[in-house]
Formats: structure tokens, C-alpha cells, sequence
């Protein structure tokens, strides 16, 4: 992350186990790119380890999921875990979708730093994501 | 597409038309509408429609439909005839209604049989299966691929046992089963056939009805194996094998009702099914049937959205194009292969978690769009709660009255094609049937379907259409009532989300690993070497299917030899959309 502030922020896209749900995914994806922000998506039907893998592989600062079947309550803290045993555990992890209030202590205690609903405004989420790659910048300065 | 569908309006091109009524028009345009709105300015800067954006004009007149070369005859004609514009059949509603039914959830696993005997007892001669993510994508239950996903989303099959299991149903009441089982059709066609076989069912008296759907699940909807191309062989195996032995069953359904939640505009359904129709049509006219012999077995299920009069168009022109298409690109004869076969349905993707008692209103507007347009030989319609648990009772009662509140009160469904020569509905059919032949020959000229799920073109497609129309809700272009516009800012939200079940699932993988380790392995084994024989040497599945499944291998066993064979898909088919 050394020369963090003459890139733009990259962040992988996944879906994990077999949901494959992806007008939400997909419209985050378009609206980061427009942002300015390098996207890559892993494709449908991964594994944590698969996801673990390619956000180490394509050396990104985020990890997003996108979760429509009630599984981030599995997946999410295997895949925080994997990240963290790996040194990738300063990579920011963000998960959306469909994820009950209830469920969000367990996945913060996990390791995912932030969750956003169905429903969420695409600029908020942007708005958040420039706002703390802004603090990156500052803290590699 | 803006710029075609303006070439297809010259009220926005400003060309000339011979109309008398354009000097009326404009007559009435200076001296009466003009002073009017210079004084009271319109609400919004334009007015166009929901999902396709096209440009709504103020006024509709003669002069559009002269503008637009419409024929009364050619392009409306009378029902029952072609080009089946006012319906497909000869009386509308006056005869009978359409059918009225409702999906409903299903329990899971073993509970299968014991949830479809209490919707029989209910009156229901017709039931819909599905399975849960492990099977429709081709895993059986102990794969670690499938981990928690086991008779989550439907019934867990893996094998002939599980099926004998869920079939112990009173077969004198149920007459119809849809299955709802794309990648893996041949495995679920054999195993429903050797299942009924065990029960004694005559498949002649019953009807099974297979979706079959394996092209719409690369463009939109992700539960795929192997590459398209074995897809599509795997598809047109289970139809020829249906038509030549069971040809009163139902081999093919394709779903516009799911490229619509997946933001297809009206004119991108229209033209990417019946596209993907056609892969599927001339499949099997190379397998030696012809058009007339085919075409009647094609089964469209539509959904109808919130823009009024965009649904009804797209049922209109939906019926003229299937004609058209079959007439015009393959010769048909019959006026069973020109008339299309449709269930339509209110969509779901117009219902808001928010208020959720305002989704009635929503519902009766879209079911009354779906009559007025034609409505098919079914209507479905989903629950006002649907976005936040599975249906209450209430919820189910009140959803099977909308239809009757729409069939018996408004009297919409009195006389036939109700808004047939209407100035703004014949402008906007034909504008649809006009931009869906263009949009098909661009298709057509790639190649076709196949090719454009290959190159990602549809999936692109679909991305953009997602991500715009997202906007025009965050930046307030279309009003949603709760979403953003009348919100209420206290408003608790609950939803309730399915729970895992641990134990359905361990039962479920220890009674597969239980069958393994008790069938005879020696037969499994030769029967998923034919598999992988007939894989290879192109001929119908369906055959060493059969055989393996009586042999007891497992649905993924079967689905794991094809994939020897055919290699899998890769896991990006949608990534075109990103």
C-alpha cells in the first residue's frame, strides 16, 4: 500500500456458495467504476478460500460480498478468518445484501468492518469508500 | 435504442406525415395546449416510459397510428386469428377466465409429500417442484461445494429414493407437476419418469411439465453446469424425448418473467426469448421435426410490471411476434404453432418492503394489466408480504382475490381486447413489435441466442439496464411510493430470514452416503459409463439417464460423468453484466 495515493482503490467483487443473485453486485459494480475505482469480480459459486485467494492474487484494498441466501453468517467469518491468517487482514471487508440487524454483531466480531442493506444508496456507498481511502491516503503520507 | 425508436415516432423526428389530423393537431397544439402550458408548465421536463424510456406524447390521435403504417387488419386483426394481436382465443374472457393460481413455497426434503398433499386437499390439481441450489446446479448433498444450501431453496434431491419418497401423493388428484430443474433436465426428467413408473402412474393421464430453461439461466439467473452449447444439446434431448413418448407433457417453458427482474426492458423480452426460442426451435428441426409439429410445445411465462400500458403492450405484441416469427422465419402453417401458450404474472420486483399493505394496490393494477392485455391461459399472482416472510394467511387469501376482484368486478374481462384502437396502445404495440424484430435481427445476425449468452451480449445488456434504471430511483427520476417518495421515516422493518436447519441437512448427506454404501456399485458403475458414452457420441441422454437412475447413482454422480464429458461452464456467464 506504499504508493496507495497514485492509484485508485481496487476492490474484488464476490458471491459466495451457490447464490447467484447479482442485480445487486451487478449494480454496485457500475457504480464504483463510475467513481473511479478498479473492480474486479470473482464470478458466481466461490468458495471463502477462492475469494481469500484472489483478493491476495489481485493485491486489492477491499473485499466486498454480496449475500442473498442467509449464508454471511457461515461464509463471512471463514472468509475474515482466511483473510487474516493469510496477512491480508488489513484489507477493508464489506458485505451487502440481504442481512438481518440481528446478525451484525456476529459478522463485526468477525471481521467484516461494514455491512450495507438491500435498499442502500450507491452514492453512500461511494461516499463511504472515497472517505476511508482518503484515510489510507493520509495514514501512507 | 433511443435513437431507433425515435426513427420509428416521427412525432419526435418532426417528419411529416399526410395525416388531415396533423393540421388539426396542430391547430389545436397552438391555439388551445400551447397558451395552456405556457401558463401552467408541465410537472416534469419529459414524460417517457418506466423501463423503456421511450418518449410519451401528450396527446395520441389517428395521425400516429397513419404515421406508423397501421393496419387494422394486418396489424390487429380478430382474435383467434392471425396475427393473434386481440388474443389467441376466439372469445376472450367471455367464456371462461384464465386460470388463477398461485406459487407457492414448498417445505423441503421429505416434508415435499406432506406440503403437496395438503395443497391437494386444498382443491389444487397442479403442483410445482423445486429443488434446492445442491441440485439445480448438479451437487449432491454431501459435496462440500453445497455446504448449508442443502433443502434450503427447495427440495434436496440425490436420488431415485428421494423422489419415490416425495411422490407418495394421491396421483388421482394431482394432474400437473412442473419441475423446475434447467441444468440437470435430462438426470430430473429420468428420475420423475422412473419415479412415476414405481408409483404406477400412467403417464398418459397426467401431464409433467419440465421449464427446462437452461439458456435464461446464463443470461440472468446463474444455475448452469456446462458450456452453453452442451446446455442447449441437453435441453433439445429432453424435448425430442418428450415429444416422440410423452407428447401430451410440456417439454420447454422459457421465462421472460425472469429477464424482467433482471431489468430486460419490454422490447429486450420480447426479443431475447423468443431469440432463445428460436436455439431452442432450430435444435430440434435438426433433430427432423417440423415447425408445426414443434412450435405448439413452446410455453412463454410473462410478467407484467408497474407501467400500465407498457404491460399491456408487451402482451400484445408478445402474441404478434410469436406469430410473425413462426409464420415469417419458419414457415408455419398451423395455427396451433402461431399461437403462443403464456401465463402472465404481476411481477414482484414492484413490491416495496416498505408499507407493505400498499403492494395490494400494486398487485390489482398489475393483475388488471395483465387481463387487459390477454392475461393467457393462466395468471399467477404473488403476495403483498413476499418481501418479508413466507406468506401469511392472510396474505394467501387476500392474493386469491385480487384475481377474482379483477375477473368478476371491474369488467374489464367483459368484452374482448378491450383497448384494441386505442390512439396511444396500437402506437406503442407496434412500436414494441418493431423495436423486437430489430432487436432480433441484431441477435440473429450475431449468430443468435447462443452466441449472444457466449459473447456476453445479453448479460451486458441486462448491466446496464440494472444499473440505470437503479439510478433513476436513487436520483428521483421514477417515484417509488416508500422507497422515495412518501416515506415514513420510523418505519420498522422486519425480515425474516430463513434459518439453516443443520439436521435436514446432515440426514439428508448421511442417507445418500447410506444408499452408496448399500446399491449395487458394480451396475452404477457401467450405468455412468454409458452416461459419459452417449455424452460423447452425441446421442439423446435420456436413455443411459434412465439407466443409471434405476440403478440408484446419484443425481450428482450422473451430473459429476457429464461433466467429464462437457467440462464445466465457467463461473463468470454473468460477468458480461459487470
Amino acid at each position: 500500500m506504499s504508493n496507495a495515493h497514485q492509484r485508485p482503490l481496487r476492490i474484488l467483487l464476490a458471491k459466495l456458495g451457490m447464490d447467484t443473485h447479482t442485480v445487486g453486485i451487478t449494480i454496485i459494480a457500475h457504480a464504483l467504476r463510475e467513481a473511479g475505482m478498479e473492480v474486479i469480480f470473482t464470478g458466481l459459486k466461490q468458495t471463502p478460500e477462492m475469494v481469500a485467494a484472489a483478493a491476495i492474487q489481485e493485491d486489492v484494498d477491499v473485499v466486498g460480498i454480496s449475500t442473498l441466501s442467509a449464508g454471511h453468517t457461515r461464509n463471512l467469518p471463514k472468509l475474515a478468518r482466511l483473510l487474516r491468517e493469510a496477512g491480508a487482514g488489513d484489507k477493508l471487508l464489506l458485505a451487502g445484501g440481504v442481512i438481518p440487524e440481528e446478525d451484525r454483531p456476529l459478522l463485526e466480531e468477525a471481521g467484516v468492518d461494514r455491512t450495507f442493506t438491500m435498499g442502500s444508496d450507491t452514492r453512500d456507498i461511494v461516499a463511504y469508500l472515497n472517505e476511508w481511502w482518503v484515510q489510507q491516503l493520509a495514514a501512507d503520507a | 435504442m433511443n435513437n431507433k425508436v425515435s426513427r420509428l415516432n416521427p412525432k419526435n423526428t418532426g417528419q411529416a406525415t399526410t395525416s388531415e389530423f396533423d393540421e388539426e393537431v396542430a391547430r389545436w397544439e397552438s391555439e388551445t395546449r400551447g397558451p395552456y402550458v405556457a401558463a401552467h408548465p408541465e410537472r416534469r421536463e419529459e414524460f417517457l416510459t418506466q423501463a423503456l424510456k421511450w418518449p410519451i406524447n401528450p396527446l395520441y390521435t389517428p395521425a400516429d397510428l397513419e404515421a406508423l403504417g397501421f393496419d387494422y387488419k394486418e396489424d390487429v386483426g380478430f382474435p383467434g386469428e392471425y396475427p393473434y394481436t386481440r388474443g389467441t382465443g376466439p372469445n376472450g374472457h367471455r367464456s371462461g377466465f384464465w386460470t388463477m393460481t398461485q406459487v407457492t413455497g414448498f417445505g423441503s426434503g421429505q416434508s415435499w409429500s406432506k406440503r403437496a398433499r395438503y395443497m391437494l386437499d386444498q382443491g389444487l390439481s397442479g403442483l410445482i417442484l423445486e429443488y434446492d441450489l445442491a441440485t439445480t446446479n448438479g451437487y449432491d448433498s454431501d459435496d462440500p461445494m453445497v455446504e448449508g444450501e442443502v433443502g434450503r431453496a427447495g427440495m434436496a434431491l440425490d436420488s431415485l429414493e428421494d423422489l419415490e419418497e416425495a411422490f407418495d401423493l394421491p396421483f388421482d388428484q394431482l394432474k400437473y407437476l412442473m419441475s423446475v430443474c434447467n441444468a440437470p433436465q435430462p438426470v430430473n426428467l429420468a428420475m420423475i419418469i422412473a419415479a412415476l413408473e414405481k408409483k404406477g402412474v400412467d403417464p398418459k393421464d397426467f401431464v409433467l411439465h419440465i421449464v427446462n430453461g437452461i439458456l435464461i439461466e446464463y443470461t440472468c439467473v446463474g444455475r448452469y453446469i456446462y458450456p452453453p452449447e452442451h446446455g442447449l444439446r441437453l435441453a433439445t434431448d429432453c424435448i425430442e424425448y418428450i415429444i416422440n413418448n410423452h407428447p401430451n407433457w410440456a417439454p420447454i417453458s422459457i421465462i421472460s418473467a425472469q429477464l424482467q427482474p433482471a431489468k430486460a426492458n419490454p422490447v429486450q423480452e420480447i426479443a431475447f426469448s423468443l431469440a432463445i426460442a428460436c436455439a431452442y426451435i432450430d435444435a430440434t428441426l435438426e433433430r427432423g421435426f417440423d415447425i408445426d409439429t414443434v412450435a405448439p410445445y413452446f410455453h412463454f411465462v410473462v410478467n407484467v410490471d408497474m407501467d400500465f400500458f407498457e404491460g399491456i403492450c408487451k402482451l400484445r405484441a408478445f402474441r404478434k411476434c410469436w406469430a410473425r416469427l413462426m409464420r415469417d422465419r419458419y414457415g408455419a402453417t398451423k395455427p396451433e404453432a402461431m399461437k403462443i401458450r403464456m401465463m402472465t404474472s404481476p411481477t414482484t420486483t414492484a413490491l416495496t418492503l416498505q408499507q407493505p399493505l400498499n403492494n395490494i394496490g400494486r398487485l390489482a393494477i398489475m393483475a388488471t394489466a395483465c387481463s387487459l392485455g390477454g392475461a393467457g391461459e393462466n395468471m399467477t399472482t404473488p403476495l403483498h408480504d413476499e418481501a418479508h416472510s413466507l406468506p401469511a394467511e392472510e396474505a394467501i387469501r387476500v392474493g386469491a382475490a385480487l384475481q377474482h376482484i379483477v375477473a368478476h368486478e371491474t369488467g374489464v374481462a367483459e368484452t374482448i381486447d378491450p383497448l384494441a384502437g386505442s390512439y396511444y396502445v396500437e402506437s406503442l404495440t407496434k412500436q414494441m413489435e418493431n423495436a423486437a424484430f430489430e432487436e432480433m435481427d441484431k441477435i440473429f445476425d450475431m449468430g443468435g441466442a447462443l452466441k449472444a449468452i457466449e459473447t456476453g451480449y445479453f448479460q451486458r445488456a441486462l448491466g446496464r439496464e440494472q444499473y440505470e434504471r437503479n439510478r433513476d430511483i436513487e436520483e428521483g427520476r421514477r417515484l417509488w411510493v416508500g422507497v422515495n417518495h412518501l416515506k415514513l421515516d420510523e418505519e420498522k422493518r422486519e425480515i425474516s430470514i430463513f434459518r439453516l436447519n443443520d439436521d435436514m441437512e446432515s440426514e439428508q448427506v448421511a442417507k445418500v452416503r447410506d444408499l452408496r454404501a448399500r446399491r449395487d456399485q458394480a451396475l452404477v458403475d457401467s450405468t455412468l459409463e454409458q452416461v459419459r458414452e452417449a455424452a460423447r457420441n452425441g446421442s439423446n441422454m435420456m436413455e443411459s439417464c434412465l439407466a443409471a437412475v434405476k440403478a440408484y447413482a446419484t443425481h450428482g454422480e450422473i451430473c459429476y460423468a457429464m461433466r467429464d464429458v462437457f467440462g464445466e461452464y465457467g463461473s463468470d456467464s454473468q460477468l458480461g453484466g459487470i
